[in-house]
Formats: C-alpha cells, sequence, structure tokens
C-alpha cells in the first residue's frame, strides 16, 4: 500500500511539474524588467509581435542580479534565450566565440535604422566594428529634474543656469527659504551615478574616455579636468540634508517629489518616480541637463539577438529588432517606460518636455557611453566605492580620491 | 501468600520543590538587556515592514519610517497577492507561492528520501568504504555553492531537466544530501544492534528493514529534517533564479523581481506586503511543528 501510494504521488509531481512546450514562433526572451513603467512599455512590443503572429515566452530576473551570470548559465544549460538583454560587449564577444553572435549591421542599414539613430546610441551598441544590439531606450545618467512649485516659491528658474556656478549662485536663496538646495542620497550606486555624469559634463568626452575604458590611461589622473569633476562631487554632496545616509534614489526624489528639496541631479529614471506620484512633465516637475555641460552620459537599453538558430527563428528575431525599432513603436515605449526614443525621427506626439531636453541636448551637446558599456567592471566598482567614500569622510582631500585612483588603478592592472 | 503489589513511582511537581529566593544579579540584568538588543534587533525592523505595508504611498514618501498610519489600507496585500509583476505576467507573487509548492515537493521528496536511505546504510549495514564515503560527503558540505554552479547546470542539461521543476529538486538534493546525510547517520547509529540483529534473523531484507522497522521509527528526526528543508529550500533564491526555467521561478524570485529595481518606480507599501506574504509559510511551519523540532534535537537528532 505505501510502496503504491509513492508510486502514484511520484506520478503525480512529475505530471505536475512537466515543462511546458513552447511555440516554434514564440520568442524566448530574457529580461530584467518588472517595474510597472517598463512592464507597459514591453506591452508595446509584445503586442507589435502579436501583430506578426509571434509569441512571447520570457524569463524575468530581478533587477541587479548580475543578468550576464544567468545569460551565460541558460546558454551553458543548453536552453538560450532567442532575445536577452544585455549591455556589456564581453557577453557578446563570448556569445560570437560560441557560434551564437547575431549581428544586425546589414539590417539596419537595408531598413534606414542606423542613419535615424543618435550617434551616442550607434556607438553603444556597437561591439567590434558590428551592430550587435537591438536599442530600445535612450536614459541620460546625470540630469537634474526639479520642483516647479518650490522653484516658483523659491523665485529661481533652473532653466536660465547656464553653468553649474549659475547653479550654486542660487543655493543659499533656496537654503533661505528653508528648502533643501539639492536632494541627496547615500550608497554607492548614487556616488557614482553622480560621479560620471560630472566627469562628462565638467571634463568633457576626452577625459572621460581615458577615464573610463578597458584600461584607464593613467595620465588622465592629473588632469585638471578630472580635478574639477571632484571638486564637484565634493561641493554638490557637501550640501545635503542630514537624512541623506542609507537614502535611497527613490526616496531622494520623493524628497523633490513632496517638496522638501528643490532639486535631484540624478538618472532621468526619476520621470516613473514622479509619474507614480501622478506628476507630469512640464506642470508638477521640470527638467534641464546639467548646466554648462560639454556632454551626457547615455545609457543605451538594448537587446541582443541568439544567432545559430534557423532561418524561422531568425526572421521572427529580425521582425523584432525591425518592431523595436520603429519610429513609432520607439515613441510609444519610451512614453510609457519614461524614457527617450531611441529614434530621432520619433513623432513628438507621444513625447514630453523632458524627452525634447534630452533629444536637443544629444544633438547640440553629445553624448558620452555609460561606463559599463566601456570600462573595466572592477575600475567602475572601484570608482563608485572611492567616490562613495569621499562622500561619506569629509575629511578626504581630493588629492586623497586621486590618490586612491592611482592606488587601485596599480591593483587592477599593475 | 501475600501479593507483592508494585511500587508506584513517586512522581514530584515543581510544586513540591522549595523555592529559591529570587535574586536580582548583575548577571541576570546583562542578559536581559542583551536579549531585549537582540529581540528589538529583530522587531523593529518587523515593525516597520508590517507599519509601511498598511499605509498609503502619500504618506510613506514622506519619509516617517516609524510612524503608524494615518489611514490603514489592505490594499498593497491585495497588489501584491494578485497584481505585482514579475517580467510581463502582473499576477502577483500568488504564482510564485505556486511554483514554490510545486519546486517543494519534489525536492523533499528527492532529498530526504535520498539522504534517508544513505544515511541508514552507512549507520546499520556494513558498507565497504563507508568511512570514506562519510568523509568526502561531510567535505562535500563545505564546498560552496557557486563552485560547482557551472557543472551542475551543465548535468541538469545533459539529463534535459535545466529549467524544469526537477532541475531545481534535483539541485536541491545534491546540496541537501550531506548535512541530512549526516543528520539521518547520528539519528540511526543509536539504534540498538539487537534490533538490527532481531530483524535480520526474521529474513529482513535491506528494505523491508527499512520501511517495516526504521521508518516508523523516525517520526522525530524526520520532522526535524522536514523544517529545515523547507525553510531552506522556500527561502531559496539563488538555484531557483538560475536553475528555473520559464514559470518555473519560485516566489523568493518572483519576490525579487517586484521588489529590486535600480531605475523603476518603488511602491514600498506593495513591496514589504510581497515580502511577508512570502516569508509566512516558513513561520506557519515552525509555529505548527516547533514543538515536534525541539522533540527531534533532543532525542538525538542532531546532536554529536
Amino acid at each position: 500500500m505505501f510502496h503504491k501510494s509513492l508510486v502514484g504521488v511520484t506520478t503525480a509531481l512529475m505530471l505536475s511539474v512537466a515543462p511546458v512546450t513552447a511555440n516554434a514562433l514564440d520568442l524566448f526572451v530574457y529580461h530584467t524588467w518588472s517595474a510597472e513603467s517598463e512592464v507597459n512599455a514591453l506591452k508595446v512590443l509584445i503586442d507589435a509581435l502579436a501583430e506578426k503572429g509571434i509569441g512571447w515566452k520570457e524569463i524575468a530576473i530581478p533587477h541587479e542580479s548580475e543578468s550576464n551570470v544567468g545569460l551565460i548559465n541558460l546558454v551553458t544549460g543548453g536552453n538560450p534565450p532567442d532575445v536577452f538583454i544585455e549591455s556589456s560587449p564581453g557577453v557578446y564577444r563570448d556569445l560570437a566565440s560560441m557560434g551564437l553572435g547575431q549581428p544586425v549591421t546589414q539590417l539596419f542599414a537595408d531598413n534606414h535604422i542606423t542613419e535615424n539613430l543618435p550617434d551616442a546610441v550607434v556607438q553603444s551598441i556597437t561591439v567590434d566594428g558590428e551592430i550587435m544590439k537591438v536599442p530600445t531606450a535612450i536614459h541620460i545618467d546625470g540630469m537634474i529634474y526639479y520642483n516647479k512649485a518650490v522653484a516658483a516659491a523659491v523665485g529661481v528658474d533652473p532653466t536660465s543656469w547656464t553653468s553649474l556656478d549659475d547653479m550654486f549662485a542660487d543655493e543659499q536663496k533656496v537654503e533661505d527659504a528653508g528648502y533643501t538646495f539639492m536632494a541627496m542620497g547615500g550608497n554607492t550606486f548614487q556616488a557614482g551615478y553622480l560621479f560620471h555624469p560630472l566627469v562628462a559634463a565638467i571634463a568633457g568626452p576626452d577625459v572621460y574616455y581615458r577615464f573610463y575604458q578597458e584600461q584607464p590611461d593613467p595620465t588622465v589622473f592629473d588632469d585638471p579636468g578630472l580635478r574639477a569633476a571632484i571638486e564637484m562631487h565634493r561641493r554638490i554632496t557637501s550640501q545635503a540634508d542630514e537624512g541623506w545616509v542609507n537614502r535611497s534614489w527613490a526616496d531622494t526624489t520623493n524628497t523633490v517629489i513632496t517638496g522638501k528639496a528643490l532639486m535631484h541631479l540624478h538618472g532621468d529614471w526619476m520621470k516613473g518616480q514622479w509619474r507614480a506620484s501622478g506628476a507630469t512633465a512640464g506642470n508638477e516637475f521640470g527638467c534641464i541637463n546639467i548646466p554648462g555641460s560639454k556632454a551626457m552620459s547615455v545609457t543605451v537599453d538594448a537587446f541582443g539577438l541568439l544567432g545559430g538558430v534557423d532561418d524561422e527563428m531568425k526572421n521572427a528575431e529580425f521582425e523584432f529588432a525591425k518592431i523595436v525599432t520603429d519610429p513609432l513603436i520607439a515613441a510609444r515605449f519610451a512614453q510609457q517606460k519614461g524614457s527617450t526614443p531611441v529614434r530621432a525621427d520619433a513623432p513628438t506626439d507621444y513625447m514630453d518636455e523632458c524627452n525634447t531636453v534630452v533629444l536637443d541636448g544629444l544633438k547640440s551637446i553629445g553624448g558620452v557611453q555609460n561606463p559599463f558599456n566601456i570600462a573595466d567592471n572592477d575600475w567602475h566598482m572601484s570608482v563608485w566605492n572611492i567616490m562613495f567614500e569621499f562622500q561619506s569622510d569629509p575629511s578626504m582631500t581630493v588629492d586623497d580620491v586621486i590618490q586612491r585612483f592611482k592606488d587601485e588603478y596599480d591593483v587592477i592592472f599593475g | 501468600m501475600t501479593d507483592i503489589l508494585p511500587l508506584e513511582p513517586v512522581r514530584r511537581t515543581f510544586r513540591d520543590y522549595p523555592k529559591k529566593p529570587r535574586k536580582i544579579r548583575g548577571s541576570s540584568i546583562a542578559i536581559l538587556v542583551f536579549l531585549t538588543m537582540c529581540a528589538l534587533f529583530i522587531a523593529i525592523p518587523l515593525y516597520v515592514i508590517i507599519v509601511t505595508s498598511i499605509k498609503e504611498m502619500s504618506q510613506i514618501i514622506q519619509g516617517e519610517i516609524f510612524s503608524l498610519p494615518t489611514k490603514v489600507t489592505f490594499e498593497p496585500w491585495w497588489k501584491a497577492w494578485n497584481e505585482v509583476c514579475s517580467g510581463v505576467q502582473c499576477e502577483g507573487v500568488k504564482v510564485g507561492f505556486i511554483n514554490s509548492l510545486m519546486i517543494l515537493f519534489p525536492s523533499l521528496v528527492l532529498s530526504i528520501g535520498l539522504s534517508m536511505v544513505t544515511g541508514y546504510a552507512l549507520a546499520l549495514w556494513n558498507i565497504r568504504w563507508a568511512g570514506t564515503f562519510l568523509f568526502v560527503l561531510f567535505t562535500a558540505a563545505f564546498v560552496p555553492f557557486q563552485i560547482i554552479m557551472i557543472p551542475l547546470i551543465i548535468m541538469t542539461g545533459i539529463i534535459k531537466v535545466y529549467g524544469t521543476i526537477w532541475g531545481v529538486a534535483i539541485v536541491h538534493a545534491v546540496l541537501a544530501m550531506p548535512l541530512l546525510t549526516l543528520i539521518f547517520r547520528n539519528y540511526y547509529k543509536d539504534i540498538p544492534n539487537e534490533i538490527m540483529s532481531a530483524a535480520l534473523m526474521d529474513s529482513g531484507s535491506f528494505w523491508r528493514i527499512f520501511f517495516e522497522i526504521i521508518l516508523p521509527m523516525s517520526g522525530n528526526i524526520l520532522i526535524v529534517v522536514l523544517i529545515l528543508q523547507i525553510t531552506s529550500i522556500w527561502n531559496d533564491f539563488i538555484i531557483g533564479l538560475y536553475f528555473g526555467g520559464i514559470g518555473t521561478k519560485p516566489m523568493t524570485v518572483i519576490l525579487a523581481n517586484s521588489v529590486i529595481t535600480s531605475r523603476g518606480e518603488i511602491s514600498y507599501n506593495v513591496d514589504m506586503a510581497a515580502a511577508l506574504l512570502t516569508a509566512i509559510p516558513p513561520l506557519v511551519i515552525y509555529f505548527v511543528l516547533g514543538k515536534f523540532f525541539v522533540q527531534g534535537i533532543t532525542a538525538g537528532a542532531i546532536k554529536g
């Protein structure tokens, strides 16, 4: 009796957990998006794919859980996704070496896609001369979002600032009115995401690319532009309110949304937090690029396509790439996600004034790539740690920071 | 002939013993302070989590995490159970709850079944190289999972279970085997030789002795191992993350998907409710079976 029960239970379990088989034309998508705005954006793609008779099967994993590890695990386990979110060029090189790379250079050229992408986007999706990624969204790593009601109450106009000195000229006025001048959070992510946009904005693309690359140019450590960026990091972080320690970026933005602070300098994904509170660009909040920027640091969210698949799947993957980069779809996708469309010719009906600020900035100022896309990961993480330590320790000098950069460089590349 | 009455055992209760005079010592105060601090260490975050889960976002963004809700709402709990997204599937953490249950049962059957039989064999049968095998097993208990993750992925890929619930269950069984086998082996080692000798004389085979004698004697230890394994499997994140496939991610991964976001908007009340919902099942198991857990330990389950 016991044996029969055991066999019965085991059989039932085996049947209950049998794997589900996907249809032939289902794209198996691997991604890290589960926030409401991200999901709504993905649904734009899913609907467009469905119209072409292509289904969507997915594995979603959490943000910040090393998506590239999960991707390689899926490949190693013999169950690779057809489409995957990935920014690291190294992963594309690894896949290419396994015969699983799928360039879209020719596809983009044939469909006049490349010519309608901003230069910063094209740079970001190109790996060793081939376009390997399908860009979905543009995010600016360092923008200023400000509370319009606070600005009006104090009598300052952030759009009039043409330099960071202009900006700080209004600091006392804002603080005298009882507001925090610039909202500040406290962790390595925010310290890092404050620093690299400042390097781009203050020191410019040349210094930026000498500092953030596979192996940095050691002469950059003595460049006055880098020193100026570090000094500005100190100036911005030293005016923080008391509660900055361990405050997440979302909570930091909340202090602006609730009218405790005038503005927040962070990635433009802040828009999602504003929208979640029911606010809209141009009404409750406004946005500007870092005043006097020499370059804007750009994050390009992108999907990769799996190579080595049969023709039917390859056609489905290419259809996906064309849908994602279609001007109208790109605009609708960006509207949902709170990002800026990757197509320069995307219809403006779906954009808000912050999107316009971004696209105008990319045209006039130009962009540099996010460090995740170009820099050695150990180096990049060391920079985050050093800058957070700098933010946390008022006794640390700019010279100390530069010396720490040199020491870390020796450890990592020496 | 005089009847010899059996001697009644003298039963004493704690009332029969004289009370010791209470004396407050410095060490007692220190212990109390230490225990209070330990309790607060857990209780304060738990308070924040519970209170946040029933607040409205408009109050939460004010940043006063210790304040009581100005208006109590259970909508975040409903949203967490039914609406939060994992990828484009926005059906709440209940999806993960079902997945975790589907992972839990085969994982328990595999891990406990294998370890129990192995422990029984090592403790009560003369197995050649048993000592060496035990040593290797013991050593394996200290190998970090990350080191064997890729080989396990390749092996589950070869046997075509990678990305399925059986793949997750097999990995749980493999990783639990060293510790569980040691626990079962130590427990069975205390069974008197006379029982085994009698069973063998009654023409008991390996499996017959196991099913008819050993298994019925394993109640205490099974409760201990069940609690350990249910907690471990339910709370697992890494195995579910890297070995689960389409529609097979456990509740912890679904929770992390909905909560962890580097760039998306954050709803703290829903996040806290989802975290509490995920933590409830192991807590219920502890509350229901906790008494037996202590009995199992004191009966020799995981001692020396």
